[in-house]
């Protein structure tokens, strides 16, 4: 079953969207290409068991909630030395050859009915561009969304023996009493022996719908680490994916959430194991307070080829609350008996021990408790490397907790 | 000086029909002294110290625990007169604390993600407040909601409460050196990773930091080395001699004993405290068992 498409969406629409920004002619075949898909396509796949769909998005008016004309965002970009982070509409003046050759390589505008309705209708995003052997830290975007809908793209290419560690933020600016919708997707093509962090930072305010997908392709001995940060929004869907497609790449998924109120979280950790020796590691830990509620799916597919594989997921919810939800679903498909692989996942409530042990000690409960949610966080924390992301994840989920 | 006494003192497991664990103990201990407390699994002696503490996972039935300060009990710190007894049973765990009582947990907890530094200076400062607060009432200035903003996992947060971070360093490092820690523990997480017998060191670190007027230490003793027992032994005494704390010892061996020597021993039976005498109470039990007690006290009754 596929959404209905928006009265108000039409090529006429994504060709005002495209002229508006000067765009080449292959941007806009690639948009229309996109919005004539979204007849035939699906909205991603949620988990569904007896009785219930873990995340519905079906329920989602996009009639409402999509207004393509009018999105308004500021977006801030830092960006050190050598590297290069441009608007992804200026971008495509000096390097329209080499974004037309990786845009939608990674991440398919065709993969859903959202993605498919992101490619058609976006109008921010970021190119950054890492050349042959540029090591680059701290490319820092904070973006804030100020209209009901946006949508945004961004495409990572890094060279040859390259680096780069980014931060991404993105909330809310004006505020706008009805729903909204933030869509943004972003791609990694990440060359041979390069590294990327990609750090992601999402505080919408609790009116907005999120979709998100992440996507690497991790070319030989290249390393791709996720960092995904979900502390805003009413509804989340986030996908955080990377293909290991050339031998002894690696990658880190590493998320945190953290849900209060009523709101649904639904992130997503995958990782394909396609070529020899590829490692991956992934780690989710969330908190859930309120009758907040959260979904998770983790998955690692070791593929016939991947000979010498090392794959490990874990994934831990904390309940702050007896009213808040948590569903896992941590999955491993094998089909290479060479694999050294580990799953699990679990959902528990703060230690009555470990709080006793605490307060003991003169520390009020409630100091205690928050100490204890920082401290569930800090694994999250040390493995990001944008130290401004860190003190920002820290301080939100201090704020929440008091 | 400080004394706890505890009377008449029953106490069952806090779920329906729940078991009946104490019955009926009476124990003081006053500061300065050192008491062992001895007994048979099963008598009693852990669950006594829970819930000295306020653990939640017991419900007192009868009898009562009292703490009474006098004067010079907090240093410089005077005492109003009215508010110098307290009945503990009335007060939640950390307020328990606060007023001088510490528990040495048999099996202390792992915490992830809080370091020592942490951890050790957040209760102190709380310590401090929260003492004030039970002597002299409610803080108008509450300054305490504010911090929150400025707190890291690492460091607790760096401007908030009466002991700084370079001051409470200092602090911490040469409580360490007493007891023979290695500085790398600073920064480590909360009995993460210890070994058993670290774990046992970081508990009277944390009383020595604390300066409990009552410490009362659960089997602190178990699972230790010949090298480590020293260590703790001299830690435990250096908490009497040097803070005047009154400890409390609860323990299934006579080893210990030998380095930190008791002015009281007291064994338990049944959730009782059926015989108590001076350290040579200890030699005779370790000689005798804990049958020849029990006969005693069963022919006597």
């Amino acid at each position: 079953m596929s959404a209905q498409l928006p009265a108000n969406l039409s090529a006429e629409t994504v060709r005002e969207i495209s002229d508006a920004r000067d765009e080449p002619e292959w941007l806009l075949e690639a948009r229309l290409e996109a919005l004539e898909a979204l007849d035939e396509l699906e909205l991603p796949d949620v988990i569904q068991t007896p009785g219930r769909r873990w995340t519905n998005l079906e329920a989602l008016d996009f009639e409402s909630l999509v207004d393509p004309l009018n999105q308004a965002d500021e977006t801030t970009r830092e960006s050190p030395e050598g590297v290069v982070v441009l608007p992804f509409t200026e971008a495509l003046s000096e390097y329209g050859d080499l974004i037309e050759e990786r845009f939608g390589s990674v991440v398919d505008p065709e993969s859903n009915y959202l993605t498919a309705l992101s490619a058609a209708l976006f109008t921010t995003g970021t190119f950054i561009y890492v050349p042959e052997g540029v090591d680059a830290e701290d490319v820092k975007i904070r973006a804030e969304m100020n209209s009901r809908s946006l949508f945004s793209h961004t495409l990572v290419v890094t060279e040859e023996s390259s680096s780069v560690t980014i931060l991404e933020a993105i909330e809310s600016g004006d505020s706008v009493d009805d729903a909204r919708y933030f869509s943004n997707l972003v791609e990694i093509d990440a060359g041979e022996n390069s590294y990327v962090q990609y750090g992601s930072l999402q505080n919408l305010d609790e009116e907005t719908y999120t979709y998100s997908l992440k996507r690497a392709d991790a070319d030989t001995y290249s390393t791709v680490n996720w960092i995904e940060g979900n502390l805003g929004s009413r509804l989340t869907r986030s996908d955080v994916e990377t293909e290991l497609n050339g031998e002894a790449s690696e990658t880190k998924i590493v998320g945190a959430f953290f849900g209060h109120d009523d709101q649904h979280l639904d992130v997503n950790a995958r990782v394909w194991h396609k070529a020899e020796n590829t490692t991956a590691d992934l780690v989710t830990r969330g908190v859930l307070d309120d009758e907040a509620r959260s979904v998770y799916e983790g998955v690692q597919d070791v593929g016939r080829d991947a000979w010498s594989t090392n794959s490990y997921q874990r994934e831990n919810t904390l309940m702050l609350s007896d009213q808040s939800e948590a569903d896992a679903s941590p999955k491993l498909i094998i089909n290479n008996h060479d694999t050294e692989a580990s799953h699990a996942a679990s959902v528990g409530q703060v230690d009555a021990e470990d709080l006793f042990y605490m307060v003991s000690r003169s520390i009020p409960e409630e100091q205690a408790r928050n100490m204890l949610v920082e401290g569930f966080f800090v694994p999250v924390l040390e493995e990001i490397a944008v130290d401004e992301f860190r003190d920002d994840l820290e301080e939100l989920i201090a704020a929440r907790l008091r | 000086m400080a004394t706890l006494e505890i009377k008449n003192l029953h106490a069952r497991v806090a779920e329906e029909d729940g078991e009946q664990i104490l019955r009926g103990v009476d124990l003081e201990v006053k500061s300065g002294e050192i008491h062992a407390l001895m007994g048979p699994n099963g008598s009693g002696k852990s669950t006594t110290s829970k819930i000295i503490a306020g653990h939640p996972a017991y419900e007192v039935t009868d009898g009562e625990i009292l703490l009474h300060l006098e004067d010079d009990d907090f240093g410089d710190l005077e005492i109003p007169d009215d508010v110098r007894t307290w009945n503990l049973l009335e007060l939640e765990p950390n307020e328990r604390a606060a007023l001088g009582i510490f528990l040495g947990f048999q099996y202390p907890a792992e915490i992830e993600g809080v370091t020592m530094t942490n951890f050790l200076r957040t209760a102190l400062n709380a310590k401090i407040d929260e003492r004030e607060e039970l002597l002299f009432g409610e803080d108008d200035e509450e300054e305490e909601e504010e911090a929150g903003y400025d707190t890291s996992p690492m460091e607790g947060n760096v401007d908030d409460g009466e002991v700084g971070v370079a001051e409470f360093q200092k602090l911490l490092k040469e409580k360490m050196e007493l007891l023979d820690m290695d500085e790398k523990f600073m920064q480590r997480y909360l009995n993460a990773g210890f070994s058993g017998g670290e774990k046992k060191q970081n508990e009277v670190l944390q009383a020595a930091i604390l300066e409990p007027s009552i410490a009362v230490l659960d089997e602190i003793d178990s699972g230790l080395d010949i090298d480590r027992l020293q260590d703790v032994s001299k830690g435990i005494n250096a908490l009497r001699d040097e803070q005047g704390t009154g400890i409390l010892q609860i323990t299934h061996y006579q080893r210990i004993l030998e380095y930190v020597e008791p002015d009281h021993v007291h064994i338990m039976l049944d959730g009782k405290v059926v015989k108590s005498g001076d350290a040579s109470l200890a030699s005779e039990l370790e000689d005798k068992g804990y049958d020849w007690v029990r006969e005693e006290v069963y022919e006597a009754a």
